[in-house]
């Protein structure tokens, strides 16, 4: 990412591409990308939940890799693309994956769902089959307390068997 | 005619997935009022200490802050809160009495100016003897946590239970069960007596504690992320002397609780700030904020246990000493219940079961799920298992020999067993393959039988169903979606009664101005005690609906049925909704029934009333052990769980694979590691709690139906249950493979290991 402009004492300029659409923003230099995201645009699926990177409840994808938004300057978003929960069913229609949680009921209370598919769909862009102990490593980046993972793990492969339907 | 309409039972999504797949699910957290203020807290660094001096002036003149409160803000409010004993202050008063305890707090624009305004708190404290844990908070020359004794009831018990406030330095509550004759322990065989340690766990749910309050004109409103907004509401009346009716919580989604989202937690914070600024206030922790604020019971637990020697259960003495931290929160209700359950699900001749709430200097424990029975049966279940390897009987032998059966009063007084134990432990034993294949070194199979009552205590529930001009039908009540799925299985059981697609019924938000009352969503009491409620209250709508068709078509209600919104007279269905306009005009009409259900008091019922339900959980583990290294590799996991009839295939799968797996967590590896009374492992990565990568090779869970339940269409509560077997089948597994006892959580490498080389010098 190029270093960013300075356009005033204690904000800076930044441009990026927020879920296909271009935003043109001046933040704090220690705003996070999770507060830029849910304060100032409003696009609260993504979650907060430890605040630390660890628990992925605020998973985005910048430029397609998945990233924690709490962990990551809003400035850092920069020059990129980002996506997030709400920029996947824009044109009205669920994407796969979110087809495949919606079907194999993969959430319970719902809070660390919006990273989990975010992640998920990081996954199925690098790797459209991949097997199960692949996906069990690839989710364990993120917590889900509720679940146990299982029906989760499951989706995934459902997403995996959705995608490669419509590609073909 | 077309099919009938089958809710219940159906695999279509939960009635929330399109919500919570999509981003648009609104939780507490998402809530933002105009002018909106932020909270921070400012926290003891103290174990315990008198607080000599605050001076906040420096603070409420920093940029951006709004108030600061201490304890000077709190004259004239009942200050201290809690379930049955009110002794937790709002904000410190004389003393602090665990590090995290909260002193003062700021509301400010933003929390970064919040956070630097609480560093300009002067706040001076004399420090105190510390009690960090049971037994230092049980020695004699131990400090006390209370000079004098707080404020609170001990609840009406019927035969056999008892409770008493302060029967010991340092112990808050005890109660005690009792039935049947001392005498029995002298015709036992044997007599066993075995201690177990428990460790305390992290509910670590994802959405922190977090409300958001204000105050307009008399009337206080709150978006909380709170389990029990009725209990909540009135605690808030008591605490501000506020009138209730001017007191409005709403409960958005919930970012889940697993026990923890009840009662005050960051409620009058918020409300009092409000109140100070006339502006909306937030308060949201973090997640070492919620370490701070609420645990689980560790707990010490010392079984007497006298058996016949073919293995029938006679008598058993149990003191429980459960690890309260230093503030009751719900803690006499935990005592009551791992007093109680602790005979698990088996017929005894005498039960003398004491538990006692110790006060120590550390985060303040509460409901978790499983409340006292995780506790009761991770001793229980091991040392039954222990009994039976000692006289060398099967271990699935001597529970099925002693279950009480289906039906089954629990103990004199008490309800019918509604889950036949026998059948849920044929299952998980076939699935898990007990007693077939040759026994491999180093592995071993272990089972265990999860309890514990279920549907809360003599609780009363009230549900609204209406229905309007065109056939929507909208469910009003008081239990919150907090991820068990209860939207989906409520939505569900009224459709069925109403025979219309679910997708016409609507679940209401929840507002305790217009939400009928509850008291609260816990102890797996929603379709047990509400779901009651609720299939009165459709039944009761569907009446006044026939009622009003059979005028209009001169009939007998008794000669119509509703389906699909019309009404079936002789086989031929009259569309509803113009006969309902044909008679009210306008804009029609809606149908409104109510229902209400509540266990009858009963003071033969030790809990005075009868429990409305029992809920099990089979659970059978097969483990590796490296006899090298002393870690245990859960290579099959079996849980089951009986719902009765399950509403929702797949939300009921969920429930009882997640209680399973955080089973496994406390089983593994989690527990809150205090060094003295300072908490080590406070941070998210830090505490290990299960990742996708430790799920066993293989992990079922089976969902029973076996339709015993006194829930609509017989179903029960479950998702507890689920958690309760786990640790103590891995620790019999333990056993089964390298002849190791492991007496405490977790059943870590250390601990295996020294077993295994101690039992080595032994041979």
């Amino acid at each position: 990412m190029s270093a960013p402009k300075s356009i005033a004492p204690e904000l800076v300029g930044i441009a990026l591409t927020l879920n296909g659409r271009p935003l043109r923003k001046s933040v704090a230099p220690e705003a996070m990308l999770a507060d830029l995201l849910r304060d100032e645009c409003g696009l609260t699926g993504t979650k907060i939940g430890c605040d630390q990177a660890t628990c992925g409840a605020c998973t985005v994808l910048i430029n397609g890799a998945p990233a924690a938004s709490c962990a990551t300057f809003a400035w850092q978003a920069d020059g990129a693309a980002v996506t997030t929960i709400e920029g996947l069913a824009a044109q009205g229609a669920l994407d796969p994956v979110q087809e495949a949680f919606k079907a194999k009921s993969a959430f319970q209370c719902g809070y660390c769902t919006p990273g989990m598919i975010m992640l998920a769909k990081a996954l199925l862009a690098e790797n459209p089959a991949p097997d199960r102990a692949t996906i069990r490593d690839w989710l364990s980046a993120n917590i889900c307390r509720c679940t146990g993972y299982q029906m989760i793990i499951e989706a995934v492969e459902d997403a995996a068997r959705r995608m490669r339907e419509v590609a073909r | 005619m077309n099919a009938p309409i089958r809710a219940v039972g159906a695999t279509t999504p939960r009635v929330d997935a399109g919500l919570k797949v999509t981003g648009a699910a609104r939780y507490t957290v998402d809530v933002a009022l105009p002018r909106l203020l932020h909270a921070k807290v400012l926290r003891s660094p103290h174990a315990h200490a008198r607080v000599t001096h605050i001076d906040a002036s420096a603070a409420a003149a920093m940029p951006g802050v709004a108030a600061v409160i201490t304890r000077d803000d709190l004259k004239g409010l009942n200050a201290t809160y809690g379930y049955f004993i009110k002794d937790q202050p709002i904000l410190a008063l004389d003393k602090v009495r665990y590090i995290g305890d909260m002193v003062a707090a700021v509301a400010a624009e933003t929390e970064q100016q919040a956070v630097r305004a609480l560093e300009a708190i002067d706040v001076r404290y004399e420090p105190l003897p510390v009690a960090a844990t049971i037994k230092e908070a049980l020695a004699p020359d131990a400090p006390p946590l209370f000079e004098t004794p707080a404020p609170g009831v001990v609840p009406a018990y019927g035969t056999g239970a008892s409770g008493f406030r302060d029967p010991a330095k340092n112990i808050c509550y005890r109660f005690c069960y009792t039935h049947g004759d001392a005498a029995a322990f002298a015709r036992a065989d044997h007599v066993f007596r075995d201690e177990f340690r428990f460790s305390r766990m992290q509910h670590y749910h994802l959405e922190p504690f977090v409300t958001l309050a204000r105050v307009e004109g008399g009337q206080i409103e709150l978006w909380s992320s709170c389990q029990n907004p009725f209990p909540l509401r009135k605690e808030l009346a008591r605490v501000f002397n506020h009138p209730e009716q001017n007191i409005r919580v709403h409960v958005p989604f919930i970012g889940a609780g697993y026990g923890a989202k009840n009662n005050c937690k960051t409620e009058p914070i918020a409300v009092l700030l409000a109140k100070k600024t006339g502006r909306p206030v937030r308060f949201c922790m973090t997640m070492e904020e919620n370490f701070l604020t609420q645990s689980q019971h560790a707990a010490i637990l010392q079984l007497e246990t006298g058996v016949s020697k073919d293995g029938r259960f006679v008598a058993r003495r149990s003191e429980i000493l459960l690890n309260a931290g230093a503030y009751s929160d719900a803690s006499p209700l935990v005592a009551e219940k791992a007093g109680y359950r602790i005979n698990g699900p088996y017929r005894w001749d005498h039960i003398d079961s004491r538990c006692d709430c110790v006060m120590t200097n550390t985060t303040p424990a509460g409901p978790f799920r499983g409340f006292g029975g995780t506790q009761a049966g991770w001793a229980s279940e091991s040392q039954i298992d222990m009994i039976a390897r000692r006289l060398g009987l099967d271990p699935v032998a001597i529970r099925k020999k002693n279950f009480l059966k289906l039906g089954e009063a629990y103990v004199p007084g008490e309800s019918g067993i509604d889950s036949d134990l026998a059948e849920g432990l044929d299952l998980v034993c076939r699935e898990i393959g007990y007693g077939r294949g040759e026994k491999t070194e180093g592995r071993g199979i272990g089972v265990a039988i999860g309890f514990k009552d279920s549907g809360g205590v003599n609780k009363p529930a009230a549900a609204q169903v209406k229905a309007t001009t065109t056939g929507g039908v909208i469910v009003n009540c008081g239990t919150v979606e907090i991820g068990q799925g209860i939207q989906t299985a409520f939505t569900r059981i009224v459709a069925e009664l109403f025979a219309c697609p679910p997708e016409r019924v609507t679940y209401a938000a929840i507002n305790t101005d217009v939400t009928p009352f509850d008291q609260g969503t816990n102890a797996s009491s929603a379709i047990v005690v509400m779901g009651q409620a609720l299939e009165r209250a459709a039944r009761d709508c569907i009446a006044r609906i026939l009622d009003f068709a059979a005028a209009q078509l001169a009939s007998k209600p008794g000669d119509l049925r509703l389906e699909n919104w019309t009404v079936i007279k002789d086989n031929q269905a009259h569309a509803l909704a113009p006969l309902i306009m044909r008679h009210f005009g306008g804009t029609g009409m809606e149908f409104v029934g109510n229902g209400f259900f509540k266990p009858e008091t009963d003071h033969h019922a030790p809990l005075e009333a009868k429990c409305v339900s029992w809920e099990i959980g089979w659970g059978a583990a097969e483990v590796e052990v490296d006899e090298e290294t002393g870690r245990v590799r859960v290579v099959k996991l079996v849980v089951s769980g009986d719902a009765g009839r399950a509403i929702h295939k797949d939300a009921c799968r969920g429930q009882d694979e997640g209680a399973a797996i955080m089973g496994l967590g406390q089983a593994l590896f989690e527990t809150m590691r205090y060094d003295g009374a300072e908490l080590v492992n406070i941070a998210a990565a830090k505490y290990r709690v299960p990742l996708a990568s430790d799920l066993p090779e293989t992990f079922r869970t089976l969902t029973q139906e076996q339709g015993h339940g006194p829930g609509p269409f017989g179903a029960k509560g479950m998702g507890e249950a689920g958690m309760l077997p786990v640790a103590a089948a891995i620790a019999n597994a333990i056993d089964d493979a390298v002849g190791v006892r492991i007496t405490s959580l977790p059943l870590s490498p250390e601990k295996v290991l020294d077993a295994i080389e101690a039992k080595r010098a032994k041979s």
